[in-house]
Protein backbone atom coordinates (compact mmCIF):
# COMPACT_ATOMS: atom_id res chain seq x y z
CA UNK A 1 0.00 0.00 0.00
CA UNK A 2 1.49 3.27 -1.08
CA UNK A 3 -0.65 5.87 0.56
CA UNK A 4 -0.63 5.57 4.24
CA UNK A 5 -2.51 8.22 6.12
CA UNK A 6 0.62 9.85 7.43
CA UNK A 7 2.06 10.29 3.93
CA UNK A 8 -1.13 11.83 2.70
CA UNK A 9 -1.26 14.25 5.56
CA UNK A 10 -1.18 17.45 3.46
CA UNK A 11 -4.12 16.30 1.35
CA UNK A 12 -5.94 14.25 3.92
CA UNK A 13 -7.82 11.11 3.04
CA UNK A 14 -7.34 11.59 -0.68
CA UNK A 15 -10.81 12.97 -0.61
CA UNK A 16 -12.39 13.99 -3.88
CA UNK A 17 -13.41 17.63 -4.09
CA UNK A 18 -16.54 18.64 -2.27
CA UNK A 19 -17.89 21.09 -4.83
CA UNK A 20 -20.98 19.87 -6.63
CA UNK A 21 -20.28 18.08 -9.91
CA UNK A 22 -20.89 20.01 -13.06
CA UNK A 23 -24.40 19.25 -14.32
CA UNK A 24 -24.49 16.08 -16.37
CA UNK A 25 -23.32 16.81 -19.88
CA UNK A 26 -24.68 13.61 -21.24
CA UNK A 27 -28.22 12.39 -21.26
CA UNK A 28 -28.91 10.29 -18.21
CA UNK A 29 -30.04 6.71 -18.74
CA UNK A 30 -27.80 6.07 -21.71
CA UNK A 31 -26.82 2.89 -19.95
CA UNK A 32 -26.70 -0.56 -21.46
CA UNK A 33 -28.84 -3.48 -20.35
CA UNK A 34 -27.21 -6.82 -19.71
CA UNK A 35 -28.86 -10.18 -20.21
CA UNK A 36 -27.13 -13.36 -19.14
CA UNK A 37 -28.81 -16.58 -20.14
CA UNK A 38 -27.92 -20.00 -18.75
CA UNK A 39 -24.24 -19.12 -18.47
CA UNK A 40 -21.68 -21.82 -17.79
CA UNK A 41 -17.99 -21.19 -17.43
CA UNK A 42 -15.34 -23.65 -16.39
CA UNK A 43 -11.57 -23.50 -16.30
CA UNK A 44 -9.76 -26.76 -17.13
CA UNK A 45 -12.90 -28.69 -16.37
CA UNK A 46 -13.52 -26.96 -13.04
CA UNK A 47 -16.93 -25.35 -13.18
CA UNK A 48 -16.91 -21.78 -11.88
CA UNK A 49 -20.28 -20.57 -13.10
CA UNK A 50 -23.06 -23.12 -13.40
CA UNK A 51 -26.23 -22.13 -15.20
CA UNK A 52 -26.60 -18.49 -14.26
CA UNK A 53 -29.44 -16.26 -15.45
CA UNK A 54 -29.39 -12.55 -14.89
CA UNK A 55 -30.92 -9.36 -16.21
CA UNK A 56 -29.43 -5.97 -15.40
CA UNK A 57 -31.64 -3.09 -16.52
CA UNK A 58 -30.02 -0.07 -18.11
CA UNK A 59 -28.79 2.57 -15.71
CA UNK A 60 -28.92 0.45 -12.56
CA UNK A 61 -26.21 0.01 -9.96
CA UNK A 62 -25.78 -3.66 -9.13
CA UNK A 63 -23.27 -5.14 -6.74
CA UNK A 64 -22.15 -8.75 -6.70
CA UNK A 65 -20.79 -10.03 -3.42
CA UNK A 66 -19.56 -13.43 -2.40
CA UNK A 67 -16.68 -15.32 -0.90
CA UNK A 68 -13.50 -15.43 -2.91
CA UNK A 69 -13.70 -18.12 -5.56
CA UNK A 70 -17.48 -17.91 -5.87
CA UNK A 71 -17.20 -16.88 -9.52
CA UNK A 72 -18.13 -13.22 -9.16
CA UNK A 73 -15.05 -11.87 -10.96
CA UNK A 74 -15.43 -14.50 -13.66
CA UNK A 75 -19.04 -13.44 -14.19
CA UNK A 76 -18.00 -9.83 -14.57
CA UNK A 77 -15.15 -10.69 -16.94
CA UNK A 78 -17.47 -12.86 -19.02
CA UNK A 79 -20.05 -10.08 -19.29
CA UNK A 80 -17.29 -7.75 -20.47
CA UNK A 81 -16.13 -10.29 -23.04
CA UNK A 82 -12.76 -10.87 -21.37
CA UNK A 83 -13.62 -14.55 -20.96
CA UNK A 84 -15.59 -16.64 -23.42
CA UNK A 85 -18.52 -18.53 -21.93
CA UNK A 86 -18.22 -22.31 -21.94
CA UNK A 87 -21.96 -22.40 -22.65
CA UNK A 88 -24.80 -19.92 -22.57
CA UNK A 89 -25.16 -16.39 -23.78
CA UNK A 90 -24.31 -12.87 -22.66
CA UNK A 91 -26.01 -9.96 -24.33
CA UNK A 92 -25.21 -6.32 -23.75
CA UNK A 93 -27.58 -3.94 -25.48
CA UNK A 94 -28.90 -0.43 -25.43
CA UNK A 95 -31.81 0.10 -23.05
CA UNK A 96 -35.20 1.29 -24.23
CA UNK A 97 -34.66 4.89 -23.17
CA UNK A 98 -31.43 5.20 -25.08
CA UNK A 99 -31.03 7.24 -28.19
CA UNK A 100 -29.87 4.94 -30.97
CA UNK A 101 -26.90 7.19 -31.68
CA UNK A 102 -25.26 6.62 -28.33
CA UNK A 103 -22.17 4.50 -28.89
CA UNK A 104 -22.64 1.30 -26.91
CA UNK A 105 -19.41 0.94 -25.01
CA UNK A 106 -18.23 -0.97 -21.99
CA UNK A 107 -15.45 -0.13 -19.64
CA UNK A 108 -13.86 -1.96 -16.77
CA UNK A 109 -12.00 -0.71 -13.75
CA UNK A 110 -9.57 -3.28 -12.39
CA UNK A 111 -8.47 -3.90 -8.84
CA UNK A 112 -5.11 -2.32 -9.68
CA UNK A 113 -5.07 1.02 -11.49
CA UNK A 114 -3.13 -0.45 -14.46
CA UNK A 115 -1.88 2.94 -15.58
CA UNK A 116 0.91 3.11 -18.14
CA UNK A 117 3.88 4.24 -16.05
CA UNK A 118 5.55 5.85 -19.09
CA UNK A 119 2.59 8.04 -20.00
CA UNK A 120 1.55 11.21 -18.23
CA UNK A 121 -1.62 11.21 -16.16
CA UNK A 122 -3.41 13.05 -18.97
CA UNK A 123 -2.24 10.59 -21.64
CA UNK A 124 -3.32 7.73 -19.41
CA UNK A 125 -6.83 9.12 -19.27
CA UNK A 126 -6.72 9.65 -23.03
CA UNK A 127 -6.14 5.88 -23.40
CA UNK A 128 -9.88 5.67 -22.64
CA UNK A 129 -10.50 7.48 -25.93
CA UNK A 130 -8.32 5.22 -28.09
CA UNK A 131 -9.56 5.46 -31.65
CA UNK A 132 -11.97 8.31 -30.95
CA UNK A 133 -11.59 11.83 -32.31
CA UNK A 134 -8.49 13.89 -32.94
CA UNK A 135 -5.55 14.18 -30.59
CA UNK A 136 -6.61 17.64 -29.48
CA UNK A 137 -10.16 16.46 -28.78
CA UNK A 138 -8.87 13.53 -26.79
CA UNK A 139 -6.71 15.81 -24.68
CA UNK A 140 -9.59 18.19 -24.01
CA UNK A 141 -11.94 15.40 -23.00
CA UNK A 142 -9.27 13.73 -20.89
CA UNK A 143 -8.62 17.02 -19.12
CA UNK A 144 -12.34 17.39 -18.39
CA UNK A 145 -12.52 13.85 -17.04
CA UNK A 146 -9.54 14.51 -14.79
CA UNK A 147 -11.26 17.61 -13.45
CA UNK A 148 -14.30 15.48 -12.70
CA UNK A 149 -12.28 13.23 -10.40
CA UNK A 150 -10.54 16.25 -8.87
CA UNK A 151 -7.10 15.71 -10.37
CA UNK A 152 -6.98 18.47 -12.98
CA UNK A 153 -3.71 19.77 -11.56
CA UNK A 154 -1.96 16.39 -11.91
CA UNK A 155 -2.38 16.15 -15.68
CA UNK A 156 1.30 16.48 -16.52
CA UNK A 157 2.68 14.19 -13.81
CA UNK A 158 3.89 10.61 -14.04
CA UNK A 159 1.66 8.01 -12.37
CA UNK A 160 4.57 7.04 -10.10
CA UNK A 161 4.28 10.38 -8.32
CA UNK A 162 0.64 9.81 -7.30
CA UNK A 163 -0.72 8.11 -4.22
CA UNK A 164 -2.62 4.84 -4.54
CA UNK A 165 -5.97 6.56 -4.20
CA UNK A 166 -5.08 9.18 -6.78
CA UNK A 167 -3.99 6.49 -9.23
CA UNK A 168 -7.30 4.73 -8.86
CA UNK A 169 -9.07 8.03 -9.53
CA UNK A 170 -7.05 8.40 -12.73
CA UNK A 171 -8.15 4.88 -13.66
CA UNK A 172 -11.76 5.92 -12.98
CA UNK A 173 -11.36 8.98 -15.20
CA UNK A 174 -9.90 6.75 -17.93
CA UNK A 175 -12.84 4.35 -17.64
CA UNK A 176 -15.40 7.14 -17.81
CA UNK A 177 -13.88 9.58 -20.28
CA UNK A 178 -15.57 7.97 -23.28
CA UNK A 179 -18.99 8.09 -21.61
CA UNK A 180 -19.48 4.31 -21.49
CA UNK A 181 -22.89 2.68 -21.21
CA UNK A 182 -21.64 -0.01 -18.86
CA UNK A 183 -19.00 0.34 -16.21
CA UNK A 184 -17.75 -2.83 -14.59
CA UNK A 185 -15.83 -2.43 -11.36
CA UNK A 186 -13.74 -5.42 -10.37
CA UNK A 187 -13.00 -4.78 -6.69
CA UNK A 188 -11.50 -1.44 -7.65
CA UNK A 189 -11.19 -0.18 -4.10
CA UNK A 190 -9.86 -3.33 -2.47
CA UNK A 191 -6.30 -2.05 -2.20
CA UNK A 192 -7.16 1.33 -0.71
CA UNK A 193 -7.22 2.28 2.94
CA UNK A 194 -10.63 2.61 4.58
CA UNK A 195 -10.96 6.39 4.44
CA UNK A 196 -9.70 6.76 0.88
CA UNK A 197 -12.13 4.03 -0.05
CA UNK A 198 -15.13 5.90 1.33
CA UNK A 199 -14.08 8.99 -0.62
CA UNK A 200 -13.85 6.92 -3.80
CA UNK A 201 -17.25 5.33 -3.17
CA UNK A 202 -18.84 8.76 -2.92
CA UNK A 203 -17.08 9.85 -6.09
CA UNK A 204 -18.27 6.80 -8.02
CA UNK A 205 -21.84 7.27 -6.78
CA UNK A 206 -21.84 10.95 -7.75
CA UNK A 207 -20.53 10.31 -11.26
CA UNK A 208 -22.91 7.38 -11.75
CA UNK A 209 -25.86 9.61 -10.82
CA UNK A 210 -24.67 12.33 -13.16
CA UNK A 211 -23.96 10.09 -16.15
CA UNK A 212 -26.51 7.33 -15.83
CA UNK A 213 -24.40 4.42 -17.03
CA UNK A 214 -25.13 0.87 -15.90
CA UNK A 215 -22.77 0.01 -13.06
CA UNK A 216 -21.76 -3.48 -12.06
CA UNK A 217 -19.59 -3.71 -8.98
CA UNK A 218 -17.86 -6.86 -7.81
CA UNK A 219 -16.70 -6.62 -4.24
CA UNK A 220 -16.13 -8.68 -1.14
CA UNK A 221 -16.83 -5.67 1.04
CA UNK A 222 -20.51 -6.03 1.91
CA UNK A 223 -20.76 -2.55 3.42
CA UNK A 224 -19.48 -1.11 0.17
CA UNK A 225 -22.10 -2.99 -1.81
CA UNK A 226 -24.82 -1.84 0.56
CA UNK A 227 -23.70 1.78 0.40
CA UNK A 228 -23.57 1.97 -3.38
CA UNK A 229 -25.93 -0.45 -5.07
CA UNK A 230 -29.68 -0.55 -5.70
CA UNK A 231 -29.47 -4.25 -6.07
CA UNK A 232 -27.19 -6.79 -4.48
CA UNK A 233 -26.56 -10.26 -5.80
CA UNK A 234 -24.96 -12.76 -3.48
CA UNK A 235 -23.11 -15.44 -5.41
CA UNK A 236 -22.42 -18.88 -4.12
CA UNK A 237 -21.00 -21.90 -5.94
CA UNK A 238 -21.35 -20.35 -9.38
CA UNK A 239 -24.97 -19.29 -8.95
CA UNK A 240 -26.90 -16.36 -7.58
CA UNK A 241 -28.01 -17.36 -4.12
CA UNK A 242 -29.66 -14.14 -3.05
CA UNK A 243 -31.03 -11.21 -5.02
CA UNK A 244 -31.84 -8.19 -2.87
CA UNK A 245 -33.12 -4.71 -3.64
CA UNK A 246 -31.71 -1.82 -1.67
CA UNK A 247 -34.49 0.72 -1.39
CA UNK A 248 -32.65 3.16 0.84
CA UNK A 249 -32.84 6.64 -0.70
CA UNK A 250 -29.67 8.50 -1.66
CA UNK A 251 -27.56 10.15 -0.46
CA UNK A 252 -27.09 7.32 1.99
CA UNK A 253 -25.54 7.99 5.31
CA UNK A 254 -22.97 5.46 6.40
CA UNK A 255 -24.21 3.41 9.33
CA UNK A 256 -27.89 4.03 8.65
CA UNK A 257 -29.93 1.33 10.46
CA UNK A 258 -31.57 0.10 7.24
CA UNK A 259 -28.18 -0.37 5.61
CA UNK A 260 -26.75 -2.02 8.70
CA UNK A 261 -29.67 -4.46 8.85
CA UNK A 262 -29.21 -5.35 5.20
CA UNK A 263 -25.48 -5.76 5.63
CA UNK A 264 -26.08 -8.05 8.59
CA UNK A 265 -28.49 -10.14 6.59
CA UNK A 266 -26.04 -10.60 3.72
CA UNK A 267 -23.18 -11.38 6.07
CA UNK A 268 -25.31 -13.94 7.89
CA UNK A 269 -26.04 -15.56 4.58
CA UNK A 270 -22.41 -15.58 3.53
CA UNK A 271 -21.26 -16.94 6.86
CA UNK A 272 -23.98 -19.55 6.82
CA UNK A 273 -25.56 -18.49 10.10
CA UNK A 274 -29.32 -18.90 10.16
CA UNK A 275 -30.92 -15.50 10.29
CA UNK A 276 -32.42 -14.51 13.62
CA UNK A 277 -36.16 -14.01 13.35
CA UNK B 1 26.16 29.65 -3.47
CA UNK B 2 26.23 26.65 -1.19
CA UNK B 3 24.12 24.83 -3.73
CA UNK B 4 26.51 25.41 -6.63
CA UNK B 5 29.41 24.56 -4.35
CA UNK B 6 27.87 21.28 -3.33
CA UNK B 7 26.99 20.56 -6.93
CA UNK B 8 30.60 21.20 -7.98
CA UNK B 9 31.74 18.87 -5.25
CA UNK B 10 29.19 16.33 -6.41
CA UNK B 11 30.60 16.50 -9.93
CA UNK B 12 34.25 16.21 -8.90
CA UNK B 13 33.91 13.26 -6.53
CA UNK B 14 33.92 10.55 -9.25
CA UNK B 15 37.17 11.96 -10.68
CA UNK B 16 39.09 12.09 -7.40
CA UNK B 17 40.26 8.50 -7.62
CA UNK B 18 41.54 8.63 -11.23
CA UNK B 19 43.31 11.93 -10.46
CA UNK B 20 44.97 10.48 -7.35
CA UNK B 21 46.16 7.47 -9.33
CA UNK B 22 47.66 9.72 -12.00
CA UNK B 23 49.49 11.83 -9.43
CA UNK B 24 50.82 8.75 -7.61
CA UNK B 25 51.86 7.21 -10.88
CA UNK B 26 53.78 10.32 -12.00
CA UNK B 27 55.45 10.55 -8.61
CA UNK B 28 56.46 6.87 -8.66
CA UNK B 29 58.04 7.12 -12.13
CA UNK B 30 59.75 10.44 -11.40
CA UNK B 31 61.22 9.04 -8.20
CA UNK B 32 62.55 6.09 -10.17
CA UNK B 33 60.42 3.53 -8.32
CA UNK B 34 59.11 2.26 -11.65
CA UNK B 35 61.31 1.96 -14.73
CA UNK B 36 60.00 4.20 -17.51
CA UNK B 37 60.55 1.30 -19.90
CA UNK B 38 57.97 -0.71 -18.00
CA UNK B 39 55.56 2.13 -17.38
CA UNK B 40 55.99 5.59 -18.85
CA UNK B 41 55.12 8.62 -16.73
CA UNK B 42 51.74 10.21 -17.38
CA UNK B 43 53.47 13.29 -18.73
CA UNK B 44 55.30 11.14 -21.30
CA UNK B 45 51.98 9.67 -22.31
CA UNK B 46 50.54 13.15 -22.71
CA UNK B 47 53.56 14.06 -24.80
CA UNK B 48 53.08 10.96 -26.95
CA UNK B 49 49.43 11.86 -27.35
CA UNK B 50 50.32 15.41 -28.34
CA UNK B 51 52.84 14.12 -30.88
CA UNK B 52 50.41 11.58 -32.36
CA UNK B 53 47.73 14.25 -32.46
CA UNK B 54 50.04 16.73 -34.18
CA UNK B 55 50.97 14.34 -36.96
CA UNK B 56 47.31 13.41 -37.38
CA UNK B 57 48.06 9.71 -36.87
CA UNK B 58 45.94 9.59 -33.71
CA UNK B 59 42.88 11.16 -35.32
CA UNK B 60 43.05 8.97 -38.40
CA UNK B 61 43.25 5.82 -36.30
CA UNK B 62 40.59 7.02 -33.87
CA UNK B 63 38.30 7.87 -36.77
CA UNK B 64 38.83 4.50 -38.44
CA UNK B 65 38.16 2.61 -35.22
CA UNK B 66 35.05 4.64 -34.35
CA UNK B 67 33.60 4.11 -37.78
CA UNK B 68 34.22 0.36 -37.58
CA UNK B 69 32.72 0.21 -34.12
CA UNK B 70 29.58 2.09 -35.12
CA UNK B 71 29.08 0.16 -38.34
CA UNK B 72 29.44 -3.18 -36.56
CA UNK B 73 27.16 -1.97 -33.80
CA UNK B 74 24.50 -0.82 -36.25
CA UNK B 75 24.50 -4.13 -38.11
CA UNK B 76 24.70 -6.49 -35.12
CA UNK B 77 22.52 -4.37 -32.85
CA UNK B 78 19.95 -3.89 -35.60
CA UNK B 79 19.66 -7.58 -36.30
CA UNK B 80 19.60 -8.42 -32.57
CA UNK B 81 16.88 -5.88 -31.91
CA UNK B 82 14.67 -7.01 -34.76
CA UNK B 83 15.09 -10.70 -33.93
CA UNK B 84 14.50 -9.97 -30.24
CA UNK B 85 11.27 -8.18 -31.12
CA UNK B 86 10.18 -10.94 -33.46
CA UNK B 87 10.85 -13.68 -30.94
CA UNK B 88 9.29 -11.70 -28.12
CA UNK B 89 6.10 -11.16 -30.09
CA UNK B 90 5.77 -14.44 -31.98
CA UNK B 91 5.95 -17.91 -30.49
CA UNK B 92 6.54 -19.39 -33.91
CA UNK B 93 9.52 -17.19 -34.62
CA UNK B 94 10.95 -18.01 -31.21
CA UNK B 95 10.55 -21.75 -31.63
CA UNK B 96 12.13 -21.51 -35.03
CA UNK B 97 15.23 -19.49 -34.13
CA UNK B 98 15.87 -19.34 -30.41
CA UNK B 99 17.56 -22.74 -30.06
CA UNK B 100 20.00 -21.97 -32.85
CA UNK B 101 20.72 -18.53 -31.43
CA UNK B 102 21.41 -19.97 -27.99
CA UNK B 103 23.81 -22.53 -29.46
CA UNK B 104 25.76 -19.93 -31.39
CA UNK B 105 25.75 -17.68 -28.34
CA UNK B 106 27.78 -20.15 -26.35
CA UNK B 107 30.64 -20.00 -28.83
CA UNK B 108 33.01 -17.22 -27.71
CA UNK B 109 32.87 -14.94 -30.70
CA UNK B 110 36.56 -14.05 -30.46
CA UNK B 111 37.41 -17.71 -31.04
CA UNK B 112 36.21 -17.15 -34.59
CA UNK B 113 39.10 -14.79 -35.35
CA UNK B 114 41.22 -17.41 -37.20
CA UNK B 115 38.21 -18.42 -39.28
CA UNK B 116 37.29 -14.81 -39.93
CA UNK B 117 40.82 -14.03 -41.11
CA UNK B 118 40.62 -17.00 -43.48
CA UNK B 119 37.28 -15.75 -44.80
CA UNK B 120 37.83 -12.03 -45.04
CA UNK B 121 41.58 -11.55 -44.68
CA UNK B 122 42.37 -8.50 -42.58
CA UNK B 123 39.95 -6.23 -44.44
CA UNK B 124 37.08 -4.21 -43.00
CA UNK B 125 34.59 -7.06 -43.28
CA UNK B 126 36.46 -9.08 -40.68
CA UNK B 127 36.16 -6.37 -38.04
CA UNK B 128 32.59 -5.56 -38.94
CA UNK B 129 31.62 -9.21 -38.72
CA UNK B 130 33.22 -9.74 -35.31
CA UNK B 131 31.79 -6.56 -33.79
CA UNK B 132 28.34 -7.28 -35.19
CA UNK B 133 28.44 -10.80 -33.80
CA UNK B 134 29.58 -9.63 -30.37
CA UNK B 135 26.97 -6.89 -30.15
CA UNK B 136 24.13 -9.05 -31.42
CA UNK B 137 23.66 -11.27 -28.37
CA UNK B 138 23.26 -8.77 -25.54
CA UNK B 139 20.84 -6.70 -27.62
CA UNK B 140 18.91 -9.78 -28.71
CA UNK B 141 18.67 -11.37 -25.27
CA UNK B 142 17.68 -8.19 -23.47
CA UNK B 143 15.13 -7.12 -26.07
CA UNK B 144 13.53 -10.55 -25.87
CA UNK B 145 13.58 -10.50 -22.09
CA UNK B 146 12.17 -6.96 -22.01
CA UNK B 147 9.21 -7.88 -24.16
CA UNK B 148 8.57 -11.04 -22.18
CA UNK B 149 8.53 -9.15 -18.92
CA UNK B 150 5.97 -6.53 -19.95
CA UNK B 151 3.16 -6.64 -17.39
CA UNK B 152 0.36 -8.77 -18.91
CA UNK B 153 -2.14 -6.75 -16.88
CA UNK B 154 -1.18 -3.67 -18.87
CA UNK B 155 -1.47 -5.56 -22.13
CA UNK B 156 -4.95 -6.72 -21.14
CA UNK B 157 -5.84 -3.14 -20.23
CA UNK B 158 -4.68 -1.98 -23.67
CA UNK B 159 -6.81 -4.62 -25.36
CA UNK B 160 -9.87 -3.75 -23.29
CA UNK B 161 -9.43 -0.12 -24.29
CA UNK B 162 -9.50 -1.08 -27.93
CA UNK B 163 -5.86 -0.66 -28.92
CA UNK B 164 -4.93 -2.28 -32.21
CA UNK B 165 -1.92 -4.59 -32.31
CA UNK B 166 0.28 -1.82 -33.66
CA UNK B 167 -0.91 0.60 -30.98
CA UNK B 168 -0.48 -1.99 -28.29
CA UNK B 169 3.10 -2.49 -29.40
CA UNK B 170 3.91 1.21 -29.64
CA UNK B 171 2.20 2.36 -26.46
CA UNK B 172 2.50 -0.62 -24.12
CA UNK B 173 4.96 -3.32 -25.17
CA UNK B 174 7.88 -1.28 -26.47
CA UNK B 175 7.96 1.29 -23.65
CA UNK B 176 7.66 -1.56 -21.17
CA UNK B 177 10.60 -3.37 -22.73
CA UNK B 178 12.76 -0.26 -22.96
CA UNK B 179 14.52 -0.46 -19.57
CA UNK B 180 15.70 -3.97 -20.40
CA UNK B 181 16.72 -2.95 -23.93
CA UNK B 182 18.90 -0.24 -22.42
CA UNK B 183 20.66 -2.79 -20.25
CA UNK B 184 21.43 -4.70 -23.44
CA UNK B 185 22.65 -1.51 -25.09
CA UNK B 186 25.15 -0.82 -22.35
CA UNK B 187 26.49 -4.35 -22.40
CA UNK B 188 26.72 -4.21 -26.16
CA UNK B 189 28.70 -0.98 -26.15
CA UNK B 190 31.27 -2.57 -23.86
CA UNK B 191 31.53 -5.64 -26.04
CA UNK B 192 31.73 -3.46 -29.11
CA UNK B 193 35.02 -1.81 -28.01
CA UNK B 194 36.43 -5.02 -26.62
CA UNK B 195 35.84 -6.94 -29.83
CA UNK B 196 37.11 -4.18 -32.04
CA UNK B 197 40.34 -3.69 -30.13
CA UNK B 198 41.09 -7.40 -30.07
CA UNK B 199 40.34 -7.70 -33.76
CA UNK B 200 42.47 -4.68 -34.61
CA UNK B 201 45.33 -5.92 -32.47
CA UNK B 202 45.40 -9.22 -34.29
CA UNK B 203 44.54 -8.31 -37.83
CA UNK B 204 44.49 -4.77 -39.10
CA UNK B 205 46.44 -2.15 -40.96
CA UNK B 206 44.88 0.86 -39.27
CA UNK B 207 42.93 1.76 -36.15
CA UNK B 208 43.70 2.20 -32.47
CA UNK B 209 44.53 -1.45 -31.87
CA UNK B 210 46.86 -1.39 -34.84
CA UNK B 211 48.49 1.77 -33.49
CA UNK B 212 49.15 0.05 -30.17
CA UNK B 213 50.63 -3.05 -31.86
CA UNK B 214 52.90 -0.92 -34.04
CA UNK B 215 54.10 0.92 -30.96
CA UNK B 216 54.91 -2.38 -29.31
CA UNK B 217 57.09 -3.36 -32.27
CA UNK B 218 59.15 -0.21 -31.69
CA UNK B 219 59.06 -0.43 -27.89
CA UNK B 220 57.09 2.83 -27.66
CA UNK B 221 55.53 2.06 -24.28
CA UNK B 222 54.07 5.55 -23.98
CA UNK B 223 52.02 5.08 -27.16
CA UNK B 224 50.79 1.70 -25.93
CA UNK B 225 49.62 3.25 -22.68
CA UNK B 226 48.12 6.15 -24.61
CA UNK B 227 46.02 3.71 -26.63
CA UNK B 228 44.86 1.98 -23.47
CA UNK B 229 43.87 5.28 -21.88
CA UNK B 230 41.93 6.21 -24.99
CA UNK B 231 39.99 2.94 -24.69
CA UNK B 232 39.08 3.89 -21.14
CA UNK B 233 37.88 7.32 -22.23
CA UNK B 234 35.89 5.90 -25.14
CA UNK B 235 34.24 3.40 -22.83
CA UNK B 236 33.33 6.15 -20.40
CA UNK B 237 31.99 8.23 -23.28
CA UNK B 238 29.75 5.42 -24.51
CA UNK B 239 28.49 4.88 -20.98
CA UNK B 240 27.75 8.58 -20.46
CA UNK B 241 25.88 8.66 -23.74
CA UNK B 242 23.71 5.68 -22.75
CA UNK B 243 23.00 7.14 -19.35
CA UNK B 244 21.85 10.41 -20.91
CA UNK B 245 19.64 8.47 -23.30
CA UNK B 246 18.21 6.43 -20.44
CA UNK B 247 17.51 9.51 -18.43
CA UNK B 248 15.58 11.14 -21.23
CA UNK B 249 13.72 8.01 -22.41
CA UNK B 250 12.99 6.53 -18.99
CA UNK B 251 12.25 9.70 -17.04
CA UNK B 252 8.91 8.13 -16.01
CA UNK B 253 10.78 5.49 -14.05
CA UNK B 254 11.79 6.66 -10.56
CA UNK B 255 14.94 4.51 -10.80
CA UNK B 256 16.29 6.56 -13.71
CA UNK B 257 15.08 10.01 -12.77
CA UNK B 258 17.93 12.49 -12.45
CA UNK B 259 18.45 13.71 -8.92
Amino acid sequence: MLDTLSRDAPAPLDAPPREPVAPARRQPAHGLAVTVHDLHKSFDGHPVITGLDLFLPAGGFTAIVGRSGCGKSTLLRTILGLETPTAGRVQVEAGAATSPRAAPSQRIMFQEPRLLPWASVLDNVAVGLTGLGTRAERRDRAQAALAEVGLADKAGQWPATLSGGQRQRVALARALVSGPGLLALDEPLGALDALTRIGMQELIERIWQAQGFTALLVTHDVSEAVALADRILVMEGGRIALDLRVDVPRPRRRGEPDLARLEGRILDHLLGTPQAA
Amino acid sequence: MTLSLSRARHATVPWLLPAAILVGWQAAVSAGLISSRVMPAPLDVVRAGWEAGRTGELWTNLGVSTLRALAGFAVGGGIGFVLGLANGLSRLSERLTDTSVQMVRNVPHLSLIPLVILWFGIGEEAKLFLVALGVFFPIYANTLHGIRSVDPALVEMGRVYGMSRAELFRRVVLPGALPSIFVGLRYALGIMWLTLIVAETISASSGLGYMAMQAREFMLVDVVVLAILIYALLGKLADTFTRALERSCLSWNPAYRSA
